[in-house]
């Protein structure tokens, strides 16, 4: 049976194999693209901080960082200030907070019998919108990060703006999504403390403990992260064995003959991306602690989105106070890029998961440009004998509502899928 | 209760950065108790999509978002004949952003003929010219949501909109983007020592900063509430222009030193006047940082 997966920017195809009632394959097909890796080729470099935010409307920012850092990667020995890396790291992070808010109050909450809570969607996300523009100038769609380090100069006043922007964040999180002070959820060690808590998190946790689905949405239990900052930490996990010697030389991206969207795979094997994937390659406590009771589930990939929101305002708080004001925004290189021959890569974690960029450039211009994108990794769309991770966490479901759950639980993201 | 009005969200060949932009209107509540979406890209509507395509709901307001080819489909439907179906019942249309009113990004995207609603770029194409009497063009890439909620709330009062050339509401894009910007005073004077990373500094003269000849509300209404692109130092990129993107974003294109894009209205002989006389100015107060003592 076939049917149309929408409102995941974008749609997408379901085809659902059933055998003795129950799922035994999904064919996953997305059907348009925009082409944007054609779309840059023969450019100027630096044309492409300003396209490629436009590959996606939700996580645009993370294409900026993914496009500078590539770029920048070009060059032997550039320079940047700390400061530049915290601000850079600042707005990735709040890109980060206000896709997870989306996630959970518009596509998660309606399939456990809530509204859609669009003001609940919409404040959190402005706050973080509000922050990322204080220091990018707009949000979405800002190129305010540059080779050499980002256009901003910022004042103490804008610091102690984007804390409250911060500090308000926060309240939401408190008065709504878990209802307990920040510092208590952050020091919580056991999963199954949330399901005694109130709020809007917690209640999904104990909907989906009482529907019986505490096992649903296993996939292979293999992580990966390639993206690095000061909070996440580059890595692989293999049923909560952690190792951090990965190299990108083992990703393949490989044409599938019915999708627009491409598989990816690392050493031939799919991989899932993501919160969950960076909570337990960081070994997030309560996270893992979760796996460890529920596996790479449902339960698990829920909570870890959202959790990480907590996390990232905390890390976010910390990262302001190392800021040195008096450290330059911006380094001008030492060698203009129109006369740069060399080719770059960069990995960042994005909202949805590792993000990664390759460029060629030949005296400046674009010759080559390849995007790798989360929804990639996670939705492959493998064969029956090598399912991709949502098409195995799919796998033994008897309905297709329940399928959709799952299959938007991994934040499906039509236009970044196909870019 | 009061009468709702019904709006059609319809997403063409694009980066769904609009629908994010507009989730950033901050009195989302008083909005929805006057509007309501037949179908949304995201938020949760009474039709599915494909309900959309199959059937003929009824709706008032058909915003486009994104580039339009014959050869893109919603639903196995080509977003034309999607189009050409509501524009018959709904009072008005509504171009949302930058690819559909003008192409945009996307333009380039590699389905064939593809151009905004009524403009191919600069050019007025032949398609749906019957329909040039209803649409109203907000241009942005992406649109400030402000601009796209105070214009859906002038149709629903049936304000007379004045329109410029392109059909977009004089009221947000007959001024520049340059207009309200903090560095205006660096721009008066020719004080053109920008670089990136700092307050001060005009950057038309060398960064490419297209506000002067753009026509937008950035710095008028500020994009989230807080800022705009040139207040932050980055140089506008002309995104609510047929042309964008231009290429070579970052630099200025200049003839003999001369900036080849001179301010809207500006004949390149009264640019070299007034250069000339700016140029007499030393003012120390704009070629010294700004916070030092």
């Amino acid at each position: 049976m076939i049917k149309l997966i929408e409102k995941i920017e974008g749609e997408a195809k379901l085809n659902f194999n059933f055998k003795d009632d129950k799922i035994d394959f999904v064919d996953v097909e997305f059907m348009s693209t925009r082409n944007i890796e054609n779309i840059l080729r023969d450019k100027r470099a630096f044309d492409a901080l300003v396209i490629n935010p436009r590959v996606c409307g939700i996580c645009g920012h993370a294409h900026l960082i993914a496009t500078v850092e590539a770029l920048e990667s070009c060059y032997n020995n550039l320079q940047l200030s700390n400061k530049a890396k915290a601000i850079r790291e600042l707005t990735l992070n709040f890109e980060l907070i206000q896709n997870h808010f989306k996630w959970f109050y518009l596509t998660m909450l309606p399939f456990f019998g809530h509204k859609q809570q669009i003001l609940k969607a919409t404040y959190p996300t402005q706050l973080m919108g509000k922050a990322i523009a204080a220091l990018g100038g707009q949000y979405p769609h800002t190129s305010y990060a540059v080779v050499g380090g980002v256009v901003c100069e910022i004042t103490q006043m804008d610091i102690i703006k984007i804390e409250s922007y911060i500090t308000q964040t926060l309240k939401f999180v408190e008065d709504n999504l878990v209802k307990v002070d920040s510092k208590t959820l952050l020091a919580c060690k056991d999963a199954d403390a949330l399901l005694d808590f109130s709020g809007d998190l917690p209640e999904i946790l104990i909907e989906i403990k009482k529907r019986d689905m505490l096992n649903h949405a296993k996939s292979y239990d293999r992580f990966i992260a390639f993206g690095e900052n000061s909070f996440f930490k580059k890595g692989k996990s293999l049923k909560a064995r952690v190792s951090h010697s990965i190299s990108l030389k083992d990703v393949k991206e490989s044409e599938v003959p019915s999708s627009f969207a491409k598989n990816v795979s690392y050493k031939d094997k799919y991989y899932e991306v993501g919160p969950l994937a960076r909570a337990m390659v960081n070994k997030t406590t309560l996270v893992v602690d979760a796996h460890k009771k529920y596996g790479d589930s449902l339960f698990s990939r829920i909570l870890a989105r959202v959790f990480e929101i907590l996390e990232l305002l905390n890390h976010s708080k910390k990262l302001i106070d190392k800021i040195d004001l008096d450290e330059p925004s911006y380094i001008e290189p030492e060698f203009d890029i129109s006369k740069l021959t060399s080719s770059g890569y960069s990995a960042v974690e994005a909202a949805r998961g590792t993000l990664i960029h390759k460029v060629e450039l030949e005296e400046g211009i674009i010759k080559n440009y390849e995007i790798i994108t989360p929804t990639q990794w996670n939705l492959s769309g493998g064969t029956r004998e090598k399912p991709g991770v949502s098409q195995k966490a799919m796998v033994g479901l008897s309905d297709i509502k329940t399928a959709e759950l799952v299959f938007k639980s991994f934040d499906v993201c039509s236009v970044c899928t196909t870019h | 209760m009061k009468k709702k009005m019904r709006i059609l969200w319809l997403s063409a060949i694009s980066c769904n950065g609009n629908t994010h932009s507009f989730l950033n209107y901050p009195y989302m509540e008083t909005f929805l108790d006057d509007f309501e979406f037949i179908y949304h890209p995201v938020i949760d509507s009474k039709y599915l999509l494909q309900d959309i395509v199959s059937k003929l709901i009824s709706c008032d307001i058909l915003l486009i978002e994104g580039a339009i080819s014959r050869e893109f489909k919603r639903a196995d439907v080509s977003i034309v004949d999607i189009i050409e179906k509501y524009s018959k019942i709904v009072q008005k249309i509504v171009t949302v952003g930058t690819c559909a009113t003008f192409g945009g990004i996307f333009r380039e995207s590699g389905y064939k003929n593809t151009s905004g609603l009524h403009f191919d770029q600069e050019k007025q194409i032949e398609n749906f010219k019957y329909l040039l009497d209803k649409t109203i063009s907000i241009s942005g890439c992406p649109i400030h949501p402000e601009v796209l909620v105070n214009t859906l709330y002038a149709i629903k009062k049936s304000t007379t909109l004045r329109l410029d050339g392109f059909l977009r509401p004089k009221a947000f894009y007959a001024y520049t983007v340059h207009n309200g910007c903090t560095r205006n005073e660096y721009f008066e004077y020719k004080v053109d020592n920008h670089k990136f990373g700092e307050l001060e500094g005009c950057m038309y003269y060398e960064h490419g900063c297209q506000a002067p000849f753009t026509h937008g509300s950035c710095n008028k209404i500020l994009w989230n509430e807080v800022n705009s692109k040139t207040r932050a130092g980055l140089p506008c990129m002309g995104c609510t222009e047929p042309s964008f993107p231009r290429q070579n974003l970052f630099s200025t294109k200049k003839n003999m030193s001369i900036p080849e894009n001179l301010p809207v209205g500006v004949s390149k002989r009264a640019y070299l006047t007034l250069a000339g006389i700016t140029k007499a100015f030393k003012i120390d107060r704009l070629e010294k940082k700004l916070f030092d003592d």
